[in-house]
């Protein structure tokens, strides 16, 4: 072969070629082109299913503490996701539907007496079988919480105009604000943009786990029965202990310390402060943050020998480490805890509460296993 | 008498008739347009005949069209084949073009920002008609480019294209290789997903390094916006990467391409006589001219290649997309874009700056002097045979380079921790883990155990795995809790799964799959036996939701003495195990787990 040649010598069979390939690659893309809807649909099928999984692992961090794994609820600390209430599934539809027709023809002008006396029997049966579906949620009536089988949409009974996608997705943003009627502990914001651990395609992901919860038509009573804890109504405005309009601490650790050492610290208030400033919802057992108990120990034999939290600290004690870590959560990170503590300490507690805290935690320093 | 106070298409008309007029107005139009073909110039051309009028009407394009005064009017006979050149900067160029075309068309649905780039990705694929095909086009494209760009390079060396005139030819070429690569590297960000994050967190981290530190300091902020790479990092990337860098590599090409117009192509170096350079001087009889032959050649090539990446990125290749970019998680395997890895393997070989900075500098300087290096007259093999050895000793380094700067070379992860990641590995860099692709109805909810495959053959598999679960539940004889009991409490409070019991059962052999995954979890333990002593590991699948299973591996083994993460040997040639005051061996366990959703598509990895 003669390498110095054009590689295709004669004029018409580059014409030819050259028209070929032209062609072939419209009629490629032609066909991709046709294929195009089916494409699309497929990948997006196929980031949905991943989403969900990735909202189940998120899900599995961050939120089964309290919500538990199964997405039943923890009782006393927060709601079922898992269930048909949520999600607004009525399982007296049919009968409410049937009632309320009989209802509308019974009044109406023209019913004779015979129908009428019809109707009414077939009200008592419809009564009585409504009177049976709910002696079977017996168990879901004897659960925490409030559930009534004739109210039984979460969003209707709050009057959220929205869908449930978006009720789930701005209760991740925002979080929930606690009560004297409510949750002992409030539900952090989750969001960055408002100063929560997770991005939004991350609130996406859970949000797609838990709205896959959801089973449409198929919700049985007995779903509803396995809840262990069901949402509670918001009677009473919002009181959360955080804000004392008093001076905030601040990020200056050795200036904290100072203002501190004249205070004395109050253990009862501290462990209200514990709990109303969502601190327990994760390091209850150590799932999401460090464990409550032994914090002192750990603090003064562990954390201080560590050359990386040696020059972080004004002082090496185990206040100053709490203080610190508090404040300026990210600075030090224990493995295989993430930064998922609020870093915004520093501008809502008051010294007073600052020295609350440490008093009840440095109470707390039970020996740990 | 003109109908009209001035002559017109009209006179024209009345004088010679409609369809002569016609045709005299066509050919105007069409010798304008081409600058001084009319439409017989063109079909003689087209159909290999001689030009039937004087001055030659193929050249006129040459002289008085804007596009072709680029282009000699002839070339060599010589530099029009397959070798000396294999087209290489030709194609460069068609690359150049067929980016910025695939480019624009994606800018039209990005927006950089690390809010919305990722959703933008999404959008691409899920939503935009032909979306994937250019994303994967574009992608392809670069990739390539890479490759033709510096397949030229190459070229050049060897046939020592470089030589006087050429030295500055070289000189602009090794800049717009630079470039080429930034400009590859700068686009690997934009999806804003794990492997654009950390492959240019990696490179990043480099400029990071340059000496003094104030300056690499400095650098670093200019190009990331900030310490870390956010917002501002992105949207510099993306003005550099649509911007700054095609404008450079627009330039420098304008100037590359005059000057080798300038000096003509080199001729394949057995065609002259040392020292000599005669490419400007083509004698009649070896002239091709540019119309019509080179450029129905061009026009063929286009389409040619173009077909040639719509098939492969129809049947063969697709853009990777992994998962959005998560500064806290930093996947294990990390490397550079494959182009640069020869500069992460130069890394691991010590100092940061030495091999990061000033290495590549060095390079990129020593090849743009090289011409004034190697300045002997003679451009034959036998006679360069030392400049050839450099050329061969610096392309094999670079290999070397290459191939130690893969994420499997000088990186140790403990066996427990590889083995997992094996089975559970997110899709990225082809790879999967051999969980995932399992068919989901296969994944029958329950536990299972490496332990089965021990069994000598299938029959015995059962007895196998019912002797598992009595040693499972055999309390220790000093009263310590049963194994069963210590994975479970693992399992709750570490894992967030609550087992009421630890019942493993036999992989039903109509899971052919699942099984096999077992069963390669098996042997992967049996490679890794020194460090994970005794081990066995558990798959226990369990529902979540209608069409959500969840799947945790389990892995238990005695603990052995490590030293740098190398398993330490007795003198028999068996591991030392570390053992407690009592002198038992050390259980260890380690878990991770998966959610596996029925849409998910997980593909195993070709050739996997």
């Amino acid at each position: 072969m003669n390498l110095q040649r054009l590689l295709i010598q004669k004029m018409e069979h580059r014409i030819i070629v050259g028209t070929v390939a032209f062609l072939a690659m419209l009629a490629i893309v032609g066909w991709i082109a046709i294929n195009e809807p089916g494409r699309m649909a497929a990948f997006s099928r196929q980031y949905s299913g991943r989403s969900i999984e990735r909202g189940a692992i998120l899900f599995s961090n961050n939120c089964s503490t309290c919500h538990g794994i199964d997405g039943l609820g923890v009782i006393g600390r927060a709601p079922a996701l898992n269930t048909p209430y949520l999600f607004g599934h009525d399982f007296l539809a049919d009968i409410s539907l049937e009632l309320r027709t009989l209802g509308f023809e019974y009044d109406a002008e023209g019913t004779t007496d015979v129908r009428k006396a019809e109707i009414d029997a077939r009200r008592a049966e419809l009564e009585a079988e409504q009177a049976t579906r709910v002696a079977q949620m017996q168990t879901a009536l004897d659960a925490q919480g409030d559930y009534d089988p004739t109210a039984p949409g979460r969003l209707q009974n709050l009057g959220w105009g929205g869908t449930v996608r978006n009720y789930v997705y701005t209760t991740l943003v925002h979080g929930r604000p606690n009560s004297a009627t409510y949750w002992p502990q409030p539900m952090g914001a989750w969001a960055q943009i408002a100063g929560g651990p997770l991005r939004n395609d991350q609130l996406e992901d859970l949000t797609n786990y838990i709205l896959n919860w959801d089973k449409s038509e198929e919700w049985t009573i007995a779903d509803l029965n396995r809840v262990r804890q069901f949402p509670r109504t918001p009677v009473d405005g919002a009181q959360f202990a955080g804000l004392t309009g008093e001076p905030t601490v601040g990020t200056d650790v050795a200036a904290i310390l100072t203002e501190i050492s004249t205070l004395q610290g109050n253990i009862q208030s501290g462990e209200t402060l514990y709990s109303t400033l969502a601190c327990a919802g994760c390091h209850n057992g150590g799932a999401v943050g460090p464990a409550t108990e032994g914090t002192w120990t750990r603090a003064s034999e562990l954390r201080l020998q560590d050359p990386a939290v040696q020059a972080l600290l004004p002082e090496l004690t185990a206040q100053a480490y709490v203080v610190h870590s508090i404040v300026l959560p990210y600075e030090y990170l224990v493995a295989p805890y993430g930064p998922v503590m609020p870093a915004t300490f520093g501008t809502t507690l008051s010294y007073q509460q600052m020295a609350d805290l440490l008093i009840y935690l440095q109470s707390q320093d039970q020996p740990i296993q | 008498m003109s109908v009209l106070p001035f002559p017109s298409f009209l006179d024209d008309i009345k004088e010679k008739g409609l369809k002569r007029a016609v045709f005299d107005g066509v050919n105007e139009v069409v010798e304008r347009i081409t600058a001084g073909m009319n439409l017989q110039d063109i079909r003689e051309a087209l159909r290999g005949e001689a030009p039937s009028r004087k001055p030659n009407p193929r050249l006129q394009p040459h002289a008085d069209g804007f596009w072709l005064h680029m282009r000699p009017s002839y070339f060599h006979k010589s530099v029009t084949g397959v070798y000396p050149e294999f087209r290489l900067g030709w194609l460069s160029t068609y690359f150049v073009f067929f980016e910025t075309i695939t480019g624009i068309f994606l800018m039209v649905f990005y927006t950089p920002s690390p809010e919305v780039a990722y959703a933008n990705m999404l959008t691409i694929m899920s939503n935009v008609p032909l979306g994937q095909f250019m994303r994967d086009l574009h992608r392809l494209g670069a990739e390539a480019m890479v490759i033709i760009v510096t397949l030229h390079m190459l070229r050049t060396f060897l046939t020592a294209s470089y030589k006087k005139p050429r030295e500055f030819t070289w000189a602009t070429g090794i800049i717009l290789i630079f470039l080429t690569y930034f400009l590859s590297f700068s686009g690997y960000l934009l999806p804003w997903d794990q492997l654009a994050l950390w492959a240019v967190t990696i490179g990043a981290s480099m400029v990071e390094a340059a000496p003094p530190e104030i300056v690499g300091t400095n650098l670093n902020l200019l190009l990331r916006g900030g310490p870390d790479i956010g917002a501002n990092g992105l949207l510099r990337f993306y003005l550099l990467h649509v911007l700054a860098v095609p404008a450079l590599l627009f330039m420098f090409t304008g100037v590359h391409y005059y000057k080798v117009i300038i000096h003509g192509h080199s001729l394949p170096p057995k065609e002259e006589n040392i020292g000599e350079d005669t490419a400007k001087r083509v004698p009649l009889d070896k002239r091709v001219y540019f119309i019509p032959d080179v450029l129905t050649s061009e026009i063929m090539w286009i389409a040619v290649t173009t077909l040639i990446l719509v098939v492969l990125v129809t049947w063969f290749f697709h853009a990777p997309l992994e998962n959005h970019a998560d500064p806290q998680v930093t996947p294990l395997g990390t490397t550079a874009p494959w182009y640069f890895l020869w500069v992460q393997g130069a890394l691991k070989l010590g100092d940061k700056v030495l091999w990061g900075i000033i290495f590549p500098t060095v390079l990129l300087v020593f090849f743009i002097i090289w011409p004034y290096i190697d300045t002997a007259p003679s451009r034959r093999w036998a006679h360069r045979r030392i400049q050839l050895t450099v050329g061969f000793v610096i392309m094999s380094m670079l290999v070397i380079f290459s191939y130690m700067g893969l994420a499997e070379f000088g990186v140790v992860n403990s066996a427990d921790t590889t083995v997992m990641y094996h089975l559970t590995k997110e899709p990225a860099h082809n790879q999967v883990g051999t969980l995932r692709p399992i068919p989901f109805e296969e994944l029958q909810a329950g536990i299972y155990t490496t332990r089965q495959f021990e069994a000598l053959d299938e029959s015995e598999q059962t007895t196998v795995v019912n002797a598992f679960n009595a040693e499972l539940e055999m309390v220790n004889t000093d009263g310590g809790r049963a194994i069963a009991e210590d994975v479970l409490a693992y399992l709750g409070t570490s894992q967030n799964l609550p087992l009421s019991s630890l019942e493993v059962v036999p992989v039903s052999s109509s899971s052919r799959e699942l099984r096999e995954v077992v069963e390669g979890f098996a042997h992967e333990l049996e490679i890794n036996e020194n460090e994970l002593h005794n081990a066995w590991g558990l798959i226990i699948v369990t529902d979540v939701q209608d069409d959500l299973k969840r799947i945790d591996v389990v892995i238990r083994w005695e603990d052995v003495e490590l030293e740098n993460g190398k398993v330490v040997f007795d003198e028999a040639g068996e591991p030392v195990l570390r053992l407690d005051e009592n002198g038992n061996t050390i259980p260890r366990l380690n878990s991770q787990h998966i959610y596996i959703h029925r849409d998910s598509q997980y593909f195993a990895a070709p050739g996997a």
